[in-house]
């Protein structure tokens, strides 16, 4: 199974320098032609429908605007298997939801280029009247009949495919007017697949990158933006903020110049105000350092992005949660899960309630900034002493080219992802919630931290080891992975360790 | 935990069927089962059936814990015990968990479906790990039981 273009590896040795533009046509050429509809990509003709579109539907435009008047947007997710009910779900997002910006999510067919099957997805959702994909099969519609999803809409389009292989996607999806695209090199790879290597994951998306830099010299300005919710499971705003920087620097050196860093709340009311304002002075302090002064990195908070409970009244508490958490933080947009996460995939109407949820509570704290808050600004500060070394000792192990340190660190360990699927990364930190419910690093693994940042994290886990009873490791770890999702009467009403005792189906 | 030191440690294979990357389930399961004494070989997220059962021939496991998340279990799950059989593997025990099926189903009818297809126990979501390392060690007790009955 090939998870890289073949050409790209034959003919461009692995660093993070801009592809060359001839080596690139080659490979635009390669790739176009993996499926018929590849053949409709017409960048020409793309650009101009691009230069037609007005500001309020260009994604890059609407998240400047947001940044500068201090307003937090609203983003949904979403994708059916057919046209028809693509277009009826991204009016209502537009329409009864109030979205800022409108998704369109693929199905899992799509995202590992398995378009044989997509077709076959289509045939049966029409025949059965009701979405069997979940999400949107982009690649197979082709570009000029995609084209209709950003007709149907007043807002920006984005796409978000959660894809190590987005090649093909993203050249459909811009060439059909999204301004947007969700998904990088070492978050994907690291979240979503077991045996495909850093180097693949960064090289598919610096192809993507390189796309983009491409319609840009044509006058045509595109959004791309970085996974950081990574595997979803209690993320410390550090590990999350070391990826989006990383892909950040990988995408400004094939030219992207508005580049999304999305973090996953952790659910603490100044951890994740103070994650939004460690990643955005990190992200444009290694930015300027690498000599790129004109990259936009608008920070996106996401909904809780671990296991969510079934009862849809305590969705709904995370749904609202995660909107004054987004804007106390002052994030530039939020993207919403509904009241159904528990079950799948939601109805248009549960998603566009839940995105008008968001937006109230958005709207209450409209006004509630953290920015003086001593210990705001204490975390603020521990996170930077966090990210530092481990970015620092990536760039020096690359020799300078982050891509190489990037692939380097990651088999040394020096760059860790909790709770990882893939074989190339170490997966042996751990993260857990501590007794005042910041999540810390429990264990390291082999990521150089600083030793007194370590014992402040160490700290505040043993004393929510001594509150709970429990013992000093990785148990830890593991009540913090259910501790949201469970119902409510596990959760606060019973106080026997019985009760307490976590499920394992995450 | 629930280990009984005392025993020769038996071997389990664990992983997460088919093209599921939910981990974070089947790795506690693994640890805990570490923690009560097994010696666990993990195959990890995104595993084909014959990967279990080359694993457990491989490590001459006693047991075949099979995790699913993604709904798609069903599917995946056919067949298992006719692999174990053709590999001569026909003892091996089988265990199954998490969210089997797509949306929301009556769990008798999802646990007598996995039963039928060969599984020895099968796990709805929301399982302890305590329960699970609970009836494992009464099913290899049950087995021990049993060889030993046939050779007196």
């Amino acid at each position: 199974m090939s998870y890289a273009s073949p050409l790209d590896r034959k003919l461009r040795p692995f660093s993070a320098r801009q592809i060359s533009q001839d080596l690139f046509e080659k490979l635009r050429e390669e790739n176009l032609a993996r499926w018929p509809t590849g053949a409709e990509v017409d960048l020409e003709e793309a650009a101009d429908y691009h230069r037609s579109l007005p500001d309020h539907k260009r994604l890059p435009w609407v998240l400047r605007q947001a940044e500068a008047e201090g307003r937090c947007l609203t983003q949904p997710r979403g994708g059916f298997g057919t046209l028809e009910l693509q277009i009826e779900l991204m009016q209502a997002l537009d329409k009864e939801g109030l979205a800022d910006v409108v998704p369109t999510t693929t199905d899992s067919y799509t995202r590992n280029e398995r378009w044989e099957q997509a077709a076959m997805g289509i045939t049966e959702s029409e025949k059965e009247g009701r979405s069997m994909l979940n999400g949107f099969p982009m690649v197979n519609y082709g570009p000029r009949r995609t084209r209709r999803l950003i007709e149907a809409i007043d807002k920006p389009g984005i796409v978000l495919s959660g894809t190590s292989m987005p090649r093909l996607t993203g050249e459909v999806g811009y060439a059909a007017g999204f301004t947007g695209y969700l998904g990088s090199g070492l978050a994907y790879v690291t979240s979503y697949t077991k045996e495909m290597t850093i180097e693949d994951g960064i090289r598919n998306y610096q192809y993507l990158d390189r796309l983009v830099a491409l319609y840009d010299e044509k006058g045509v300005e595109l959004h791309r933006r970085q996974p950081g919710f990574l595997t979803g499971t209690n993320i410390p705003p550090a590990i999350a903020i070391i990826t989006c920087v990383i892909d950040a620097l990988l995408a400004a050196a094939q030219g992207v110049k508005s580049y999304g860093l999305e973090m996953g709340q952790t659910l603490h009311l100044i951890q994740d105000a103070a994650a939004i304002r460690a990643c955005k002075d990190l992200a444009q302090e290694y930015l300027k350092r690498a000599g790129f002064d004109d990259v936009s990195t608008p920070i996106i908070s996401l909904h809780w992005m671990g296991a969510w409970p079934q009862d849809e009244a305590q969705c709904a508490a995370l749904v609202s949660y995660g909107g004054t958490l987004a804007a106390i933080g002052g994030a530039v947009s939020v993207t919403t899960k509904s009241t159904h996460e528990a079950f799948g995939i939601p109805t248009p109407q549960a998603n566009a309630e839940s995105l008008r949820t968001t937006r109230m509570a958005v709207y209450l704290a409209r006004q509630i900034r953290m920015d003086v808050h001593p210990e705001f600004l204490t975390e603020v500060d521990l996170i930077k002493r966090e990210v530092r070394p481990i970015l620092d000792a990536t760039l020096e192990i690359g020799e300078g080219d982050i891509a190489v340190g990037t692939v380097r660190a990651c088999e040394a360990g020096i760059v860790d992802i909790p709770w990882s699927p893939n074989r190339h990364v170490k997966s042996t930190v751990m993260p857990a919630r501590d007794a005042d419910g910041y999540l810390r690093i429990l264990d390291p693994g082999d990521m150089p931290f600083d030793k007194d940042v370590l014992e402040i994290h160490a700290e505040h886990l043993r004393a929510r080891a001594e509150r709970d009873g429990v013992p000093f490791g990785r148990e830890l770890a593991v009540s913090s992975v259910y501790e949201i999702s469970e119902p409510l009467s596990r959760l606060v009403a019973g106080h026997s360790a019985d009760e307490k005792q976590p499920a394992i189906t995450a | 935990m629930t280990a009984s030191p005392e025993r020769g440690k038996r071997t389990l294979v664990t992983g997460v069927i088919g093209s599921d990357t939910h981990i974070v389930g089947n790795r506690i399961l693994s640890m805990a089962l570490e923690d009560a004494g097994y010696h666990v070989v993990t195959l990890g997220a995104l595993t084909p059936a014959e990967d279990f059962i080359k694993a457990a021939i491989e490590t001459a496991a006693d047991g075949i814990m099979v995790s699913s998340l993604y709904g798609q279990g069903e599917l995946d799950c056919r067949g298992f015990r006719d692999l174990c059989v053709e590999a001569g593997l026909q003892n091996i025990l089988l265990y199954v968990g998490g969210n089997l099926v797509v949306g929301k189903q009556n769990w008798d009818g999802v646990e007598q479906r996995f039963l039928e297809m060969g599984f020895d126990r099968a796990f709805p979501p929301g399982t302890r790990t305590d329960a699970v390392i609970q009836l494992l060690n009464e099913d290899f007790a049950k087995r021990e039981a049993d060889v030993g009955a046939e050779a007196r």
